[in-house]
């Protein structure tokens, strides 16, 4: 009991008393903000980041790290798109997810076994797969019209109200929270992430604990990619990018350490929801786009630098 | 009387509710090793670390040579002459043993007015540094590929190349063995004969005794007693830091039983472990007896066969091992806990398989067995939730052995199961071990400590260069001239 409401202090709720103050600054700021179109906005906006921060939080807490999961997203959606009119909307979401699962497993194998720095080896797959991503679709857009209605309706429309992918990551986050907090696997990630030789001397089997956070990330990245070919009715080629960069910058922002054991799904997504509503509500204020770039860096470097000082004290 | 090269008048320290150090006052002649003893958390480590420039006092003062100063960081203490070796050692892995021996102060040259790194003496100066110590690594390894206690010779050397006023040294033979720590003593003898003042903090109280002029007793924060060199015996000391008079553990000599462990091939440090057995590792360093406890957990590249209650078993990796019934205690303690993780989630991280129903975490039953493990192990704080990293060096060391009790494992292998951590815990592991090995388990412990195999152990083997040299037994009496003859010290 003790421990439970521990969890619950305000000191570990850093990430969601900042979202509110923002949301809260926002909202005075300008009276369009808690709109009901604008929140519905924000919470479609988030849906597809969250899904993937809900990956990166699995690499990240087991201590790696994966700047390929823009170039996934891309990859996973023209795949799914180009596979759904001859295979169907089944068939085509499988294969988007697998396609992602396989870039994260060449990424774990990379890492885990091989013992090369995850920052190298993403950066390197990040790249092979966008030249990938081109290859198969040629370049242009792939899909369009001849997609199943079925897959068009699930990137717009609602059940009980709230859009198909928004639903995704909720359902995602409280499956995932128990499998990360109270499974075996879960605290094994932890434990990796904290402190690999200890993990290890424990008889945790650190490679393919490590190698499987990737897969997990790959394959939520890959869900993502086709959620995000729903909402724009097509594959393309050029989505995604930068996707990896407003990841991590979410994870970090909800409290994970890039040193690793530190983290939880939940104060991801609230991260993800302050990158969101930061842009959504400088949209608003018609603050320039180039201004709203430098303002996104510095609320990340402030978060970083927060972070510091509470575990410095 | 002399001025004290260095003086602490009053000293006072909380952290926060916590008080450390109450109107302490400390001080170290010129030539003169003054060694600071007390159990885990009586304030040693903060006494020093304020000297040390780490930690600045809520009250009193420090003076250098009758100058009262302040110490804003580690670096005012250097340039005042105060030069300190943590027990933790402060060396860049990535650089080579040279470079680390130098880092601060590298033998410079100028080349057309630039000042660069003058290498070829900075090779020399790191080996003759490193050979009054007697010892010869390749200077041009990384740090990292040396041991714990070869680390440790390079900082003692690092800290004697610095000439300084004052030397505080904290625990700096916790992992260094006889041979060693005879050549370490000498060098503070030069250092002394010099007119170096050395704080000693050590919980070997037989090397304070044959090393110290005068002996400070820290308990609970305050002085419990000062006395000179003659005055003191280990007894008095145990009794200053206690509270109470010391209680000697004997492993009793129960029957062996079944071979629970043994090596299935032929080799010379072949182990066979048997129920109710302790036996003890001695050797020096790179005598192949640490090895031997991480071959056969497994660590490595390497497969092992192995014999487990008569069944022969491939361990491949440390998991292999700990499905085998082993558990492992390494030298290190921050190889043993993950720090932030919680003092539970550490002792449960071997179980976790075994707790789980249905994929699922039992977690009253982990909040049970670790309840059980605390109370029985005496590990303090009593609060299962704090990281594991808030922990005193012996408490930690008490939670990497509960680990291995959760999971019921029927052999241990501890390396250094007791370095760096004061009688009372030590007492504890000792009666841990023990009461383990009567239950039926076998216990393979390497030490470095002999007169701590010779207490604790059934039978031990003495290893030499990777060959098991000597066996001896309890019931024909360790004899410690045939032990060190064994181990070729």
């Amino acid at each position: 009991m003790r421990a439970s409401l521990k969890r619950l202090n305000l000191f570990g709720q850093g990430p969601l008393i900042a979202l509110l103050l923002l949301c809260a600054i926002m909202s005075l700021l300008t009276g369009r903000f808690l709109s009901p179109l604008n929140l519905t906005n924000i919470l479609v906006q988030s849906s597809i980041m969250a899904v993937i921060a809900i990956g990166m939080t699995f690499v990240i807490v087991g201590g790696g790290f994966d700047l390929s999961v823009g170039s996934t997203v891309a990859l996973a959606g023209s795949i799914a798109a180009m596979t759904m009119p001859q295979f169907g909307l089944i068939a085509g979401v499988l294969a988007g997810v697998a396609t992602g699962g396989a870039v994260g497993l060449v990424n774990g194998a990379i890492v885990a076994k091989l013992g090369i720095n995850p920052f190298i080896t993403t950066l390197g797959t990040m790249v092979l797969v966008r030249g990938v991503v081109y290859i198969v679709t040629g370049g242009a857009p792939v899909g369009d019209d001849r997609l199943p209605s079925a897959f068009l309706a699930f990137g717009t429309g609602r059940f009980l109200g709230i859009h198909y992918l928004v639903w995704v990551p909720a359902i995602l986050v409280v499956v995932l929270t128990w499998a990360m907090q109270a499974t075996p696997y879960g605290r094994r990630i932890y434990a990796t992430g904290g402190n690999r030789e200890a993990a290890y001397l424990s008889g945790i089997p650190v490679e393919r604990i490590v190698a499987s956070t990737y897969v997990w990330c790959g394959a939520l990245a890959g869900l993502a990619g086709v959620m995000l070919a729903a909402r724009l009715q097509s594959g393309q080629p050029t989505a995604g990018e930068f996707y990896e960069l407003t990841a991590i910058a979410a994870v970090v922002l909800g409290g994970a350490s890039l040193h690793g054991g530190e983290g939880s799904l939940y104060n991801s997504i609230i991260g993800v929801f302050i990158m969101v509503v930061l842009g959504n509500g400088l949209n608003l204020l018609n603050v320039d786009s180039y201004w709203q770039r430098v303002a996104i860096g510095v609320v990340i470097i402030a978060a970083a630098a927060a972070d510091r000082l509470r575990s410095r004290s | 009387m002399a001025i004290p090269a260095a003086g602490a008048r009053a000293i006072s320290k909380h952290f926060g509710a916590t008080r450390a150090l109450d109107g302490v006052d400390f001080d170290v002649l010129p030539g003169e090793v003054h060694a600071l003893v007390g159990e885990n958390g009586a304030g040693k480590s903060t006494l020093v670390r304020i000297l040390a420039g780490v930690h600045r006092p809520d009250a009193g003062e420090i003076a250098i040579d009758g100058r009262v100063r302040q110490f804003g960081g580690p670096r005012d203490a250097i340039a005042a002459g105060v030069i300190s070796i943590p027990q933790e050692l402060r060396l860049v892995p990535a650089l080579s043993v040279a470079e680390n021996l130098t880092l601060g102060d590298p033998p410079l040259r100028n080349i057309l007015g630039v000042r660069m790194v003058d290498r070829s003496r900075m090779r020399a100066e790191a080996a003759a540094q490193l050979a009054e110590l007697d010892f010869a690594p390749d200077l041009a390894l990384r740090i990292d590929r040396l041991s714990f206690a070869e680390r440790q010779l390079v900082a003692i050397a690092k800290a004697l190349r610095r000439r300084c006023r004052v030397l505080v040294l904290d625990e700096p033979t916790a992992a260094l063995e006889a041979r060693e720590i005879e050549r370490l003593f000498a060098a503070l003898a030069r250092m002394k004969n010099q007119g170096t003042a050395i704080v000693y903090v050590s919980h070997r109280l037989d090397e304070v005794v044959a090393l110290a002029d005068r002996c400070t007793v820290l308990r609970d924060g305050r002085i419990a007693a000062t006395s000179r060199r003659g005055e003191f015996r280990v007894a008095d000391l145990v009794k200053a830091m206690t509270g109470r008079a010391a209680a000697a553990v004997e492993a009793s000599p129960s029957a062996a039983g079944a071979v629970l462990l043994e090596d299935a091939t032929d080799r010379p440090d072949a182990i066979r472990l048997r129920a109710h057995e302790v036996i003890g590792l001695a050797g020096l360093l790179r005598s192949g007896a640490g090895a031997v406890l991480r071959r056969l957990f497994g660590i490595g590249k390497d497969t092992v066969d192995i014999r487990r209650d008569g069944r022969p078993r491939r361990i491949v990796g440390p998991s292999a091992a700990v499905r085998a019934g082993i558990g492992f205690v390494p030298d290190e303690r921050r190889l043993g806990l993950v720090m932030k993780l919680s003092v539970r989630d550490n002792i449960l991280l071997p179980s976790l398989d075994r707790l789980a129903r249905n994929g699922r975490l039992d977690r009253a039953k982990g909040d049970r067995l670790v309840c059980e493990l605390m109370d029985m192990l005496d590990i303090r704080p009593r609060h299962m939730h704090v990281p594991a990293s808030a922990l005193s060096g012996g408490n930690q060391q008490k939670v990497i052995l509960a680990k291995w009790l959760a999971r019921d494992v029927s052999v241990l292998l501890l390396d250094e199961p007791t370095q760096g951590i004061d009688v009372a815990a030590k007492a504890q592991i000792h009666a841990v071990i023990g009461d383990f090995a009567k239950r039926g388990g076998g216990v393979l412990v390497r030490s470095s400590d002999l007169a701590e195999l010779a207490l604790i152990c059934s039978g031990i083997l003495a290893l030499h260069q990777g060959r098991i040299t000597d066996r001896l037994r309890r019931s024909e009496g360790f004899d410690e001239k045939r032990l060190h003859a064994a181990i070729g010290g």
